[in-house]
């Protein structure tokens, strides 16, 4: 391994070496090394394999900012290697290939490119008709990149919010300096950057000849901003979306921040570019930046003998920085014929670096898997090159052509990307409100210009905020010269001139787009793939503009370039997915209930008992509880009811509007059936009123349903602006029903206040009391056809009321019963459940509940509908059926209701009743088979057909002897 | 004396298991049993300064709402918020909040020595006046310690930071997705923040706020760390 001495290699730790593997192979790097850095130090620099024609790929930009790196972890797949640090033991493979990574069997592929063009897909596999379903497992078997380790438990990821005056995105110059100056002023400030250490270009660029400046102004803005306590830094973060509002969602580790800022500040830098020319993607080309990157961060001389192809003096910089870390440089190769005087020219004319202008690389030459020599040669228009040129033999090939905005926040914000011929740059403007950027995202290069940028923009915010009344500085003018060439772009015969590294797209794959009639760019993006890949066009998407805009006679500033949309950077689905809440309700039984055996079941929130007993004997535990009931006594937990206290002068008046039935001269101490339409005369739910006085009604409510009727209650009443009180009291009260010829008896035994006989207390009656000393309202109900009391207490003193009453009946042989006896005991009663046995369309008349409907009142929601609903003939009708047919399988909710080929209708519900020894069932039938004798076919499992007898309901005591009881 | 156990009482804590699995001790306070202190540590009031975790369900409190509550609770001799969404502690060291223009929510000092929740309870309500049993339908828990604020900015979204979220402000929220109210009242010079909160939901919330204070270290506190750090000890 070998390393730079200090002060190269800011970022590692000489003093922790870290033993990893790479492709089954023992590397050692050092603390802070990430593993693209760790492997070019022992001098591995091919990483991966292209997507499409498994072209060998290394280290581009050092910067998290491309898919060359990609490589696979036992975690993840598609791990960024110049992003990810290296630990010990880490076990690291390429990705994308068939062999090895040297010798990848898959990179014959790339012989077969002319047969493969842009749009090959498209063109290729939808004719001759049902060819694709051929075409598609072995596509897809090579489409997508990496392994998903199944077997992983996942990691703990979870999220946070944050909230700060200003946010600074960029830890550069100009982000140091907008984060300090608004600090100063007094916001508190959140400074973030994707890289490990504050400073951006600071830790790695050379802004003068002798290149100390860059150091000295990182240090003392570092130290400035890390003293300011007004400044929380956060690195290795990634501002990964702008939403409205300024919501930042904010990557760092296995948390997602999610940010709320009043002001923020873009200072995101700019993406360097590649030159476009034959062969541009052999390991060992790599952006300037990133060869600094390898020199400065990491302490790794990026190669032995280097060329550096330019179109700024940002080159002539990057020569000087490999000149220094031991580097031959064969030649500068300035793509401007003159370029602008500068100190940092004379620098390197003074050190006898050989600049050759007006010129290019036209080719590049690789040796296993990497640079070995680049063809130069002269060019004489834009695009074009002599016939000829010279080859220098080189290991390292540095690009310096030019830079993109970090434009992806701005314009996901709403910032316009504008392109300038003359700078040859794509510009920002039209930002919104509350958003400011600075520095080179700005279109600033010059050191000076992007910290008085960054000044700038935080007096702007500070402004804002009413923080400062300072004068904010006029703008600040650009540099004369553009660091971009306008035309780096040089076509070969041989071709493999990538735009897009992610796709393998060449020069000629998104001009013969635009051939192929894709002219507009976002049709280009979609018919080429150019920008679709994990680096989502950072690097294509400057060339491509450029390409689409010379092949269709526009500009590029009309060309523009396809929309940035979040993610900016990968995300794994852990950020999104992770530490998420579901909310779990629990009535104050809830352990009675497992302690008793339940088997439990999600109702939307709550946990609710199904039946008790093992799984595995689920039907003889729920038809158990059945007789039970039918022949004892049973007790089951109705704590999930919904729960409504309608209060006021007008409160009787209000459920007159509000329900179906009469409720203004209920009598006080009784219950009424509450049946809810909408609108449209669809039920919608039910429950009873239960009038405790003149002003007070005690509504109930379905599970599922409570917190809609409780909204539209709210909602009408607004309307209506009736003198009543609405309160959702689901939560405060738990309920029980006890149920079975001998509840009386039992309830007896703990209920001394509150007559109990059936002449006191008859069916649908109400009373308050105690019971076993717990403040209770009681209500007569039948749900399930027997005698029964629900007994309504105060949430916390469930458990003992449970408790009570279970002892009370030991001798009457109580027993819990669960939510699927339920079902069936009412079922067998004929009683319907609202979201069951309705749907979208049901209106009472079809579900048989015309009798709960009032024609005596003025209105209520629904009623106008209702009224002209029932002068027309139905469609279908809600009917009993019994199969007894012994041999044949039960129906199961939705199955259909046949006529010959015909579906006429569907079963709502179905069950074994117990009690008459038979399935029994609801279905929606046409209204000429609601017939008393006719019979029904059902298609039940595998397509069985059952038959099945209509009957009327309900099923059992049809004189509702026993409820009344 | 013979050791209190929860179960024992008519009124329980959703949470009561919990703090049982915890080896909790319980101690009477009013007619409410509380946790008294989890095992025998005698560092809870210490780590409480930090971030602690108390179950006040038991305690009581009640409300009221209606046009006429505001003009009623203001004739029954106590401090009344003047703006909604502040709180404001009585002389008897109750607490009450205004929860909106029409809406008061009554809470018991932690020691339940005030009388004014079972006063107004007891109390004939006048026109337009309406009780809640928010005794029932809200469990009540009390974030205490520094880390407070950090540690909800996990599960909430409001800044809850002290220097954003003043003494007696009320935040009517959502934390880990479940509707809760959150009233901060300081125990002493150590930030407090009471969550009233739907009571089925108690032992989902009470799990995701122990998952997210385990970053920062936070324990579960019974009511003598509480009353410690009321006392400034």
């Amino acid at each position: 391994m070998k390393r730079l001495a200090a002060p190269y290699g800011s970022l590692i730790d000489r003093e922790q070496p870290i033993q990893f593997n790479f492709e089954n192979k023992s590397f050692q790097g050092f603390a802070g090394d990430s593993i693209a850095s760790a492997l070019a130090a022992n001098d591995q620099w091919l990483l991966s394999r292209s997507f499409k024609y498994h072209r060998p790929r290394g280290a581009l930009t050092m910067a998290g900012q491309d898919a060359n790196t990609m490589v696979q972890l036992p975690s993840n797949p598609n791990a960024l290697a110049d992003r990810e640090t290296i630990s010990q033991g880490l076990a690291v493979m390429g990705q994308n290939y068939s062999g090895s990574l040297e010798h990848d069997r898959g990179s014959l592929l790339g012989l077969f490119s002319r047969f493969l063009p842009v749009g090959f897909y498209y063109k290729a596999f939808f004719k001759p008709r049902g060819m694709w379903e051929k075409w598609a497992p072995l596509i897809r078997k090579r489409a997508g990149l990496g392994i998903i380790n199944q077997q992983l438990e996942p990691d703990y990821y979870d999220k946070q919010y944050k909230f700060y005056d200003v946010v600074v995105v960029g830890a550069g110059p100009s982000g140091l300096q907008a984060a300090l100056t608004a600090a100063l002023d007094g916001c508190e400030v959140l400074l973030v950057d994707e890289n490990p250490s504050l400073g951006g270009s600071l830790n790695y660029a050379r802004f003068d000849a002798e290149g100390t400046i860059g150091t000295e102004v990182r240090d003392q803005l570092v130290q400035e901003v890390t003293d300011n306590s007004n400044i929380t830094c956060m690195t290795n973060a990634v501002v990964n979306a702008w939403f409205a509002d300024n919501w930042l969602p904010i990557i760092c580790g296995k948390r997602l921040y999610k940010v709320r800022a009043k002001q923020t500040i873009l200072c995101t830098g700019a993406l360097e570019q590649q030159a476009v020319f034959h062969n541009n993607d052999v390991p060992g080309i790599m952006m300037s930046s990133a060869a600094q990157r390898l020199i400065y961060l990491y302490a790794v001389r990026p190669g032995k003998t280097a060329v550096v192809v330019t179109g700024n003096n940002d080159g002539y910089a990057n020569a000087l920085d490999l000149l220094d870390a031991g580097v031959a440089v064969g030649a500068i190769v300035d793509l401007r014929d003159r370029p602008n005087a500068s100190p940092l020219i004379k620098a390197a004319k003074k050190r006898g670096i050989t600049i050759k202008t007006g010129c290019t690389v036209y080719g590049a030459k690789q040796y296993k898997n990497h640079l070995s020599a680049v063809e130069i040669r002269q060019i004489v228009s834009p695009g074009i090159c002599a016939d000829s040129g010279e080859t220098i033999n080189c290991d390292l090939l540095c690009m310096a052509v030019g830079y993109t905005p970090t434009y992806q926040l701005a314009c996901q914000a709403g910032g316009q990307l504008s392109y300038d011929d003359k700078s040859a740059m794509f510009t920002l403007s039209n930002l919104p409100d509350g958003l400011q950027i600075a520095g080179s995202v700005n279109s600033h290069w010059d050191l000076e210009a992007c910290l008085a940028d960054g000044a700038r923009a935080a007096s702007i915010a500070t402004n804002s905020l009413g923080l400062s009344q300072a004068e904010v500085p006029a703008p600040i003018a650009r540099e004369k010269h553009s660091p971009n060439h306008s035309w780096p772009i040089f076509a070969h015969p041989k071709g493999k001139e990538f735009v897009d590294f992610d796709e393998d797209l060449t020069i000629a794959d998104i001009v013969n787009a635009t051939r192929d009639g894709y002219e507009h760019i976002q049709l280009v993006k979609r018919y080429s793939t150019c920008g679709m890949g994990p680096s989502q066009g950072r690097h294509s998407a400057l060339a491509a503009a450029r390409l689409v805009a010379a092949a269709t006679n526009r500009t590029v500033a009309e060309t523009g370039v396809t929309t940035a949309r979040p993610p900016f950077a990968p995300e794994h689905l852990g950020h999104s997915a992770g530490r998420s809440f579901y909310p779990a309700r629990r009535s104050s039984m809830h352990y009675r209930h497992l302690e008793a055996g339940a088997q439990m079941l999600q109702a939307g929130a709550w946990y609710r008992p199904a039946f008790y007993g093992e799984a595995a004997d689920r039907d003889n535990c729920i038809n158990r509880e059945v007789r039970n009931v039918r022949n004892n006594v049973g007790l089951v937990d109705v704590s999930t009811l919904g729960g409504l206290e309608v209060r006021g002068p007008d409160a009787g008046e209000f459920l007159n509007r509000f329900y179906t039935f009469g409720f203004v001269k209920q009598p006080v101490g009784r219950a009424r059936y509450a049946l809810l339409t909408n609108e449209a005369g669809v039920v919608i739910d039910d429950g009873v009123a239960c009038r405790f006085s003149d002003q007070h009604y005690y509504v109930t409510a379905t599970t599922g349903g409570v917190d809609r009727v409780y909204q539209n209650m709210l909602k009408w009443n607004a309307q209506w602006r009736l003198d009543v009180d609405i309160a959702n009291v689901t939560s405060a009260y738990c309920g029980v029903n006890i149920a079975g010829p001998k509840a009386r008896q039992v309830l007896a035994k703990v209920c001394s206040d509150i007559d109990l006989s059936a002449q006191d207390f008859p069916y649908m009656g109400v009373r308050e009391g105690t019971v076993a000393g717990i403040a209770a309202r009681v209500i007569r109900v039948g749900f399930v056809g027997e005698l029964g009391y629900e007994i309504h207490a105060p949430q916390q003193y469930g458990e003992a009321l449970w408790d009570a009453l279970i002892s009370a009946g030991q001798p009457e042989k109580i027993q819990p019963f669960g939510i699927e006896a339920q079902r069936v005991l009412r079922l067998e009663k004929g009683h319907i459940i609202i979201g069951q046995d309705t749907d979208a369309m049901s209106n009472p008349m079809e579900v048989q509940m015309s009798w709960a409907v009032s024609r005596k009142k003025p209105f209520f929601v629904g009623g106008r509908t209702i009224s002209e609903l029932e002068k027309k003939s139905s469609s279908r009708s809600l009917v009993g059926f019994i199969i007894n047919d012994r041999k044949a399988p039960i129906p199961k909710e939705s199955h259909l209701v046949i006529d010959g080929e015909q579906m006429t209708g569907r079963v709502t519900s179905c069950h074994y009743s117990p009690t008459l020894g038979k399935p029994i069932g609801l279905a929606y039938v046409q209204p000429q088979s609601s017939d008393a004798d006719r019979q029904i076919i059902i298609k039940a499992d595998g397509g069985v057909l059952v038959t099945a007898d209509l009957v009327p309901l309900p099923f059992y005591d049809p004189d509702t002897l026993r409820q009344e009881f | 004396m013979a050791e209190l156990k929860p179960d024992q009482a008519a009124r329980r804590s959703p949470l009561y298991r919990r703090h049982q699995a915890l080896n909790a001790q319980f101690e009477m306070v009013g007619d409410a049993l509380l946790v008294s202190r989890y095992g025998d540590t005698s560092m809870e009031p210490r780590l409480a300064i930090s971030l602690g975790l108390a179950d006040l369900s038991t305690l009581p409190r009640t409300g009221f709402k209606g046009a006429g509550a505001p003009k009623w609770a203001a004739s029954q001799s106590v401090q009344l918020p003047e703006q909604p969404n502040t709180a404001v502690t009585q002389p008897d060291g109750s607490l009450i909040a205004k929860l909106s223009h029409q809406e008061l929510l009554i809470v018991s000092d932690v020691e339940a020595k005030s009388s004014l929740v079972t006063r107004l309870n007891q109390h004939k309500l006048p026109a337009a006046t309406y009780s809640l049993p928010r005794a029932d339908s809200h469990s009540w828990l009390a974030v205490t310690g520094l880390l407070a604020a950090e540690m909800f900015s996990k599960i909430c979204g409001v800044d809850l930071r002290t220097h954003k979220f003043a003494q007696g402000q009320i935040a009517q929220t959502s934390v880990a997705k479940i509707n809760a109210v959150i009233v901060r009242h300081d125990l002493g010079t150590t930030p407090c923040f009471y969550i009233f909160s739907d009571i089925t939901s108690t032992e989902f919330l009470w799990d995701c706020l122990l998952d997210a204070m385990e970053e920062h270290q936070g324990v579960t506190i019974g009511v003598a760390a509480i009353r410690s750090l009321a006392a400034g000890e």
